[in-house]
């Protein structure tokens, strides 16, 4: 393939597969609607001529904010085409950030999904003066609108019509000219620290590091169906939804509504697929609990195979073949449970799983293995794309697999990992400080603390700012703790808390409330808030147990000895979480301040007032007290 | 707020609405007109006659004296499902579906005066019978997608938690392609939240379909938020009608509402 751009790839595909092959398919009024590769072209060259008329030029910026749906892809390609950048924004921004984002990346357009996502932008407008026009795609609610900024996504379509007609060659000729040092989009990096900064990606990145990608992990001619499924804001949904179905070609399906996903995976069956850390946490969870309420005699079938598959699991990870009886008493598991619950998850089809963009517990890894489900925990970031990648037949729960072939890894004598890269970023967008900053002597320098192991697989610990010191001078990696401690169906998140002042490691507990709440009823405790459950004394103990778990798996020095459970979810709303759902360490350590001097000191009981701020921006304050709780040693 | 819709002609106009259970005078001469594009607001403390009077204007009660006049026609004589087929279509205060069905199953029973088709046509289903019934669902499919009901499309009702289902019943009344919607505490037992969600979805009714809606509701925020006008009863007596304004500083309602001092 010689196309250097996206949509210059995306033109040879309506050149190859024309009205004939599918490219897009999304649930819409209960049926799967589909798009050819013929419709997916000409609706990116009309809004593209659409943007034209309306006055987008080489260079400009547009947002795009809304769930996955193919108006966004197509947005992108048409904005692409004309050698603008797409900034993707992610569909829970408060209007703030929206402003911020759309002000920092100095965009001309904005594309709106709905009612939802024009409002936030009409609230800003004033103060983004660039901003031309907002163009939305789900006229739903707007009908009575009439602010002129506003302009629906078929009115630009029919305005490309027209233009075609005054300048039939006009796109051609843009797409011709569009080379691969055009910046194709920007995505902000989602900042756990500071504001956020756009890392900018060309067309050579999107288009050749994907290639080669593609390559690695044989996306090529299987016909692979995808679901779009993580925000096309984030550089994975961009890599593989929008460079990927383009370049390989895959169908790309997008679910009705994010609350459908469930139900829409299982109708498509896809064969590659990315789920975040978080995701497959949760589905797992959900496995446990509802085989918790399940009868006996399915209880007793899933303990008794479950086993099976995870020994098998084992000795695959170890490198080792699985002899004939193994693959019997496998195959009886696979066929009596494993089988069952891929296609309940709609994971029967799936060849190629990603996961990344935070650590995933190696026992996860290990579960889904037993169903048969390889799941490949890669290493990337925002600025070099994928780093490290697990390859087929060599996939090990604990580490990230070797460096790709276009990426040299060193470490420095810290432990950070350093990258050279052939596909790089094109730097940070108006942030020359913060870019140069970030390379020396070629390396990029990633922040990241990790090391190889011998066979060279790459092994990530954490955030080089993270790893904490406690008062003895032991290293430890919080996160580590964490992510095990969230492997319990009965914690939804861990704040692992440690430093040079004190003498042991203590954690803050969010309590799942799903699966605590069915564990109160199951054993008759009335409970009436997140708050009240989250302090009863059975959960307490329910939760100690659960560290204790964890404790026995982890070196003397990193062990809890005490902990809370906090009296409310962590919110992203308040800042407590980045948008991808990562926790914003320093700010929480920061904000319960008081409570984490409570766990050092020798009360049992600590009273809380916190502000809560609500869905609608309104804020309120909650008063309450905790238990502060000693894990035991076992 | 929504500005009034002073030249709006009456779509019903109710005269003189008595209605008696026994000893009881549950309505008393109330007179209430409902015009085209309006949201309607009836108000007032417990028992004082709400429920009776959506019931009287959908003919489960029928009215010892007064007349009930839509488009000129009098319906208090009339079946329950004449006045359906006539467009009037309204929501229950407990939520009256069929909890075995799906949500969307009680939405295609809800179509059903819309259908031509025999029933023996219906099991051999093909040709005209079959393209019916899809134009049906496309119908359909245009309200859950107005009700945001995607998820719960395929699920039992009977399963579904209490808001979803108050959000089937509205979807189902409007299925029926109704002229006039009137609808019993469509928020009753919800959190904020979900109040927001219904109050929204109502105003995009109104907004899309353009016909007059009459709310029964008791939460005054809402109700001053998102209707043109407002009606009070107390025991059986409309004691005042008027603009959310008026209604607010009106002393009888006050009263009504609070206790005599």
């Amino acid at each position: 393939m010689s196309a250097e751009t996206l949509p210059q790839a995306l033109r040879e595909n309506y050149k190859k597969y024309g009205p004939r092959v599918v490219a897009m398919r999304v649930k819409d009024r209960g049926i799967w609607q589909e798009y050819t590769w013929e419709d997916y072209y000409l609706k990116v060259k009309y809004f593209c001529l659409g943007l034209v008329s309306l006055g987008l030029e080489k260079g400009d910026k547009v947002s795009i904010l809304g769930e996955n749906k193919p108006e966004w892809f197509w947005a992108e390609l048409a904005v692409q085409s004309t050698g603008c950048a797409a900034v993707g924004i992610f569909t829970d921004c408060l209007p703030e950030e929206v402003k911020y984002y759309a002000e920092h990346s100095d965009s001309t357009f904005a594309v709106c999904h709905d009612q939802e996502q024009v409002d936030k932008f009409l609230e800003i407008k004033d103060d983004l003066p660039k901003l031309k026009k907002v163009i939305y795609w789900d006229p739903k609610g707007i009908w009575t609108y009439n602010d002129p900024i506003l302009l629906s996504f078929d009115e630009v379509i029919d305005l490309g019509k027209g233009y075609e007609k005054k300048d039939p060659d006009l796109f051609d000729e843009m797409v011709d000219q569009g080379s691969g040092d055009d910046i194709g989009a920007f995505c902000y990096t989602s900042g756990t620290t500071g504001l956020p900064k756009g890392g900018m990606l060309s067309q050579r990145f999107l288009v050749e590091s994907v290639l080669l990608w593609g390559k690695l992990d044989d996306w090529f001619g299987k016909k692979y169906e995808y679901l779009s499924f993580i925000p096309p804001a984030w550089i994975t949904e961009q890599a593989i939804g929008v460079a990927g179905a383009i370049l390989v070609p895959m169908v790309v399906n997008f679910p009705e509504e994010p609350e459908t996903v469930q139900e829409n995976i299982r109708e498509i069956g896809p064969h590659i697929l990315f789920f975040g850390a978080r995701l497959w946490e949760n589905l797992n969870r959900m496995v446990q609990a509802k085989m918790m309420d399940s009868t006996f005699l399915r209880r007793l079938i899933y303990r008794l195979s479950l086993p099976i598959g995870l020994k098998v699991a084992d000795i695959k990870s170890g490198g080792n073949n699985i002899n004939l009886a193994w693959r019997f008493v496998y195959f009886l598991a696979y066929h009596a449970v494993f089988r069952q619950l891929r296609d309940r998850l709609g994971l029967s089809n799936v060849v190629v799983v990603y996961s990344a963009g935070g650590a995933i517990s190696p026992d996860i890894i290990r579960y889904f293995r037993a169903l048969g489900i390889d799941i490949r925990l890669f290493y990337g970031s925002t600025e070099q794309g994928a780093v490290s990648m697990p390859r087929r037949g060599d996939i090990r729960p604990e580490t990230s697999g070797p460096p790709v072939p276009w990426v040299e890894i060193k470490l420095s004598d810290e432990g950070e990992i350093l990258i050279k890269n052939e596909y790089p970023y094109s730097g940070y967008y108006k942030n020359p400080e913060a870019t140069a900053e970030k390379v020396k002597d070629g390396w990029f320098y990633t922040g990241d603390f990790g090391h190889m192991n011998e066979d060279g697989h790459l092994i990530v610990i954490d955030r080089m700012e993270d790893l904490k010191e406690l008062a003895g001078g032991k290293k430890f990696s919080p996160q580590y703790s964490e992510v095990r401690l969230r492997f319990s169906p009965y914690i939804k998140d861990a704040l692992v808390i440690g430093g040079p002042d004190k003498e042991y490691v203590t954690v803050l507990v969010n309590i799942d409330l799903d699966n605590v709440g069915r564990f109160a009823e199951a054993r008759h405790i009335a409970y009436t808030t997140f708050t009240d459950l989250s302090q009863k004394e059975e959960v307490l103990d329910l939760i100690e147990n659960e560290i204790v778990k964890v404790n026995d798996t982890l070196p003397e020095w990193t062990r809890t000895k005490r902990f809370v459970n906090l009296h409310k979810e962590f919110d992203a709303d308040e800042d407590e979480l980045t948008r991808t759902r990562k926790l914003r360490r320093t700010f929480v350590e920061d904000r319960y301040k008081d409570l984490i001097d409570a766990l050092y000191g020798d009360e049992e009981v600590y009273k809380v007032e916190a502000s809560v701020t609500y869905r609608d921006g309104r804020k309120g304050t909650i008063e309450t007290s905790i238990h502060v709780n000693e894990v035991q040693e076992k | 707020m929504i500005q009034e819709q002073e030249d709006h002609k009456p779509i019903i106009s109710i005269q003189d609405l008595s209605l008696k259970f026994g000893g009881l005078q549950a309505l008393n001469n109330v007179s209430v007109d409902i015009k085209s594009g309006e949201i309607l607001s009836i108000i007032g403390p417990n028992g004082a006659g709400k429920t009776s009077f959506f019931n009287c204007i959908n003919g489960f009660y029928h009215p010892y004296q007064g007349q009930i006049l839509y488009q000129g026609r009098d319906l208090t004589r009339l079946k329950p499902h004449k006045i359906a087929a006539l467009g009037i279509a309204r929501t229950f205060q407990n939520i009256e579906l069929f909890s075995g069905l799906s949500a969307l199953d009680n939405l295609m029973a809800a179509r059903h005066i819309h259908m031509k088709r025999g029933a023996l046509s219906g099991c051999l289903f093909f040709g005209p019978t079959r393209r019916e019934e899809i134009a049906h669902r496309e119908k359909i499919e245009e309200i859950i997608d107005l009700l945001e009901m995607e998820p719960i499309r395929k699920k039992l009702v009977g399963s579904l938690p209490y808001g979803e289902r108050k959000k089937v019943d509205l979807a189902r009344a409007l299925c029926m392609d109704p002229e006039v919607l009137l609808l019993d505490e469509p928020m009753a037992g919800m959190n904020v939240e979900e109040k927001e969600d219904i109050a929204r979805f109502v105003l995009d009714i109104y907004e899309l379909k353009k016909i007059p809606i009459v709310l029964i509701e008791h939460d005054m925020d809402v109700v001053m938020d998102i209707t043109h006008r407002i009606a009070v009863l107390d025991f059986g007596l409309k004691i005042a009608e008027g603009l959310p304004e008026e209604i607010k500083n009106n002393e009888r309602v006050l009263k009504a509402y609070l206790g005599e001092e």
